[in-house]
């Protein structure tokens, strides 16, 4: 069933009478997306505010990330640090702005406000950041991005530093929970030193409207993986191999499409008994379909000779195969534990293992977590332990991979509009849509997104990580 | 001055000579020639002032953007005819918007070299006067089955009409207008103007430097080695470019209002204009020109042919090409003694100035360490440019490759570097070097 505040948030007359009326309707805005293959310029004309601390790092490589991503960037901070948008913006025919730092904006609205708080030595330098964002918080567009770059506070070599760091993050959150309704959303991305030139792609893409229901989401971005000896923006995935469990429907299928817009060869893998659905995407996208039940006793191996045969190296392996058999704890079958812990978790681990002989040295993993696994559910015990254990996966294994050059990360998708949550009983449903900061469901494609900007060779700065996707969810954000 | 320096491996093209109709404003008094006719000038022009042996001439690689439609498509072929050039002479039309004749000389060029031929004619012309009008694909689609059977009766015809509605008998307005953006030229360089923050005042002023120059070299006789007179259908004979102001001032252009956008800083005077012309060279090897006893005048050191995205700056294309030509030459801007840039509008020629003397876009778009050429505007296009003279599509870069050619020759300076942007987001950049 389709969400019927957002078609009537759809139509001007309707928003229009709901104001005027005062009627007590949360309409939701709605989220521009990127639907094509993403641009070259997921910025272009767009206006970005961004602003720094008098000590922070990063003016040279928010200026590349923005300058190429074609914004028209207004900059406050420094001499020297608007200098790098004066260079950034000349090469790329933009001329950028000086604005005074406390200047409330006129005349435009901005698609997204960054601020660089790297070199924050204490709670008190925090003070510039609300000061930009106090002034200029009004004038974000609807569907706009708020990003906030900080250092680590694991990393900060004092208290001050440390405790600055981690203010940011509540900062951020709830920034995110009051722009949400305009369909805008918040990211922190704490950046290692070292790791500064691989915040550019990651910030093109939390800035683009790729990144439509991700918010308040804090994200590492670190040195660990090697970097990539060059990438493109667009067309990311040409010439690689990717598998999707679980491909035939929903979420896993809008993974696949995703995957072979951006260049991707797509193993799209599900049971047998989704046999057409899955044959029938493979087709659409110019793949090919492993009929499989990955519970099958020689499913791992099964794959690794489909692989060997279809792509000969597997560049990108998508765990999105999942199943819930939900039951409060007190009359779950052991069928219903079992079935959760071995689909969603055991096989995963099971196949992960017995595919990395075939994953080259920049290989990319992506798991399917759940907002469940994170905040827990009545009636999802079982589900909900799979899906943390997912969470416990990647970081444990992330140390290890990346010696490899490997990459692996968790999702969590929060409320997304498919067969399944359409399933869920209306009351229940509606709750679980509007408890989040954006107050609508997400769509199968906005997972996608992330999903494969993850399996990019540009993602080489997040590993081990677990991003939400759920409008920034009320509960387990 | 640089050291001279010489690419003299092998088989070398040079380019012996060069003529070129007087460019003049559309609807004027080149109306009754179209793109053939001009083109057939040009040609007739080049063999009378530079005499060789016609059975020389191997081929005719000509150039045009607008062809006259249902007559031929093949235009070189019928300039071959019409010029009363020897049958054997074989002939191709090449088309890339207004790098069109920078293509037709280059591909001479690489068919010289590589010892395919060494005597070809290479030039293109057009004629704005003569833009065909389309009639609707419909009216073609339903009249075709009529038309093209010899069993049709008159009641057929009858018939046809009959089915006919208004939107198929009303011709298409002919149109410049980017086929994937929907944007004219204009729009596309007033954003780019806006974007790069290029004021009017710039435009204009260089704009006034392209009409001063073009006139200077129009009264000093500087173009006089270069321009044909042409006589035309109805008797009249032209002799020389009438789109040059020469007594325009900044005063004057100041006052046109923007052509493009309202609040703009575009206007017909700092824009070049639609125009009728053509353009010829003689391309010969370096061995041949010296048995035919010709002098030649330069030769073809590199080139770069380039793309870019048309959503974002349609015509900065020339800041990727100019310095891609000079890596394959080896060479830098210091080596570089002439910079000759097509001028579709002052302000595209403004932007791609502004693109080449900055570092910063050397390093993000070019990946080199810095920039290899700055030039200001007052030492570039020494001549004046299409700004000035006007721009027939696809005879401007055979202009630009003549005047570049005999300024190498008459000043004893050893390189040009051409750059021009084109329709498309397409650009080109031709280095040239003296024999």
């Amino acid at each position: 069933m389709p969400d019927y505040l957002l078609e009537l948030s759809k139509n001007p007359a309707a928003r229009n009478a709901v104001k005027k009326l005062n009627l007590p309707l949360p309409l939701p805005e709605n989220l521009k997306r990127i639907t094509g293959p993403w641009p070259e310029q997921p910025l272009a004309d767009l206006v970005v505010d961004v602003g720094h601390l008098p000590k922070s790092a990063l003016a040279p490589f928010l200026a590349k990330a923005l300058c190429s991503a074609g914004a028209t960037v207004y900059a406050s901070g420094s001499d020297s640090q608007f200098a790098h948008y004066q260079d950034s913006a000349t090469a790329w025919g933009r001329i950028a702005k000086i604005v005074e730092a406390d200047a409330k904006p006129t005349g435009y609205k901005a698609h997204a406000l960054v601020f660089d708080v790297t070199g924050a030595q204490g709670p008190e330098d925090l003070k510039a950041m609300y000061a930009f964002y106090n002034a200029r918080l009004r004038s974000l567009a609807s569907s706009g991005r708020v990003l906030i770059c900080a250092r680590p506070f694991g990393n900060a070599k004092d208290l001050g530093a440390a405790v600055a760091s981690r203010a940011v993050e509540g900062f951020m959150r709830s920034v995110g929970k009051e722009i949400g309704k305009k369909g805008a959303t918040a990211t922190l991305l704490y950046v290692d030193e070292g790791a500064e030139e691989r915040l550019i792609p990651v910030a093109r893409f939390f800035l683009s409207h790729a990144s439509a229901y991700v918010s308040g989401q804090p994200v590492h971005i670190s040195g660990a993986v090697a970097a990539p000896k060059g990438y493109s923006n667009t067309r990311s995935l040409d010439g690689k191999t990717a598998l999707v469990t679980g491909a035939a429907q929903g979420i896993g299928r809008q993974i696949a499409i995703r995957l072979a817009l951006e260049g991707a060869r797509v193993i799209c893998m599900d049971r047998p008994a989704e046999e057409k659905a899955t044959a029938e995407l493979a087709r659409q996208i110019k793949g090919s379909a492993l009929h499989l039940d990955i519970t099958d006793k020689d499913a791992a191996k099964v794959m690794a000779d489909h692989v060997a045969k279809h792509g000969k190296k597997l560049d990108a392996l998508i765990h999105n195969a999942g199943v819930t058999r939900d039951k409060m704890l007190v009359n779950m079958d052991e069928q219903r534990w079992d079935m959760a812990m071995t689909i969603n978790l055991m096989a995963v681990m099971e196949t992960t293992d017995s595919l990395l002989p075939l994953m080259p040295t920049d290989a990319r993993i992506v798991c399917l977590s759940s907002i469940a696994g994170i905040a827990g559910n009545p009636g999802q015990t079982n589900y909900a332990a799979s899906k943390a254990g997912i969470i416990g996966m990647v970081k444990a294994l992330a140390p290890s991979f990346a010696k490899k050059g490997i990459c692996i990360n968790a999702v969590a998708p929060g409320f997304i509009e498919t067969r399944m949550t359409a399933a869920i009983p209306l009351t229940t449903r509606e709750a679980g849509r509007r408890l989040c900061s954006l107050g609508q469901g997400g769509l199968p494609e906005d997972v996608a997104q992330v999903v494969t900007f993850l399996s990019t060779p540009q993602a080489s700065g997040i590993t081990g990580e677990a991003i939400r996707i759920c409008g920034q969810n009320f509960i387990g954000a | 001055m640089a050291a001279k320096k010489s690419t003299a491996t092998g088989r070398r093209a040079v380019i012996v000579g060069g003529v070129r109709t007087p460019f003049i404003r559309a609807f004027g008094s080149f109306t009754r020639l179209n793109t053939i006719d001009l083109g057939t000038k040009a040609v007739k022009g080049l063999i009378e002032k530079f005499p060789l042996p016609l059975k020389e001439i191997e081929s005719v690689v000509w150039g045009g953007t607008m062809l006259p439609g249902g007559v031929a498509v093949n235009i070189g072929r019928e300039i071959v005819f019409d010029a009363g050039l020897p049958m054997e002479v074989e002939s191709f039309t090449v088309v890339r918007a207004c790098t069109t004749s920078i293509l037709s000389a280059t591909i001479a060029a690489s068919m010289i070299e590589r010892g395919d031929a060494d005597v070809i004619i290479a030039g293109g012309s057009d004629s704005t006067s003569n833009v065909e009008v389309r009639m609707p694909p419909t009216l073609v689609h339903k009249a075709a089955p009529v038309v093209m059977s010899a069993k049709s009766t008159p009641s057929d015809y009858l018939k046809l009409l009959g089915k006919l509605r208004k939107e198929d008998i009303v011709p298409g307005r002919p149109s410049i207008r980017e086929r994937t953006t929907g944007e004219l030229m204009g729009e596309a360089a007033e954003k780019m103007a806006a974007r790069n923050e290029i004021s009017r005042q710039a435009q204009d002023a260089f704009a006034l430097q392209s009409h001063l120059r073009a006139a200077q070299a129009i009264s000093s006789g500087r173009f006089a080695q270069e321009v044909i007179a042409v006589e035309t259908p109805d008797g009249e004979t032209v002799y020389t470019d009438n789109i040059v102001r020469g007594d325009t001032t900044l005063e004057k252009l100041a006052k046109l209002k923007p052509a493009f956008a309202q609040g703009g800083t575009l206007t017909a005077g700092n824009s070049s204009s639609l125009t009728d012309g053509g353009a010829a060279l003689l391309l010969m090897s370096e061995e041949k020109a010296k048995a035919l006893g010709f002098t030649p005048l330069a030769a073809f050191k590199s080139w770069s042919y380039d793309a870019v995205d048309p959503w974002d700056q349609l015509l900065i294309g020339p800041a990727i090409s100019m310095p891609k030509a000079l890596a394959k030459a080896g060479m830098t801007g210091d080596d570089v003694d002439l910079v000759d840039i097509h001028e579709a509008f002052a302000a595209q020629v403004l932007c791609i100035l502004k693109a080449l003397n900055s570092d910063a876009f050397a390093k993000e778009r070019l990946g080199l360490d810095k920039a290899v050429m700055k030039r200001d505007p007052e030492q570039i296009n020494i001549h004046g440019g299409s700004v000035a003279l006007g721009h027939p599509f696809a005879a401007t870069g055979a202009r630009m490759i003549l005047t570049m050619a005999n300024e190498l020759a008459a000043s004893g300076k050893q390189t040009a570097l051409l750059g021009v942007c084109a329709g498309g987001a397409l650009s080109a950049a031709l280095l040239l070097e003296a024999v």
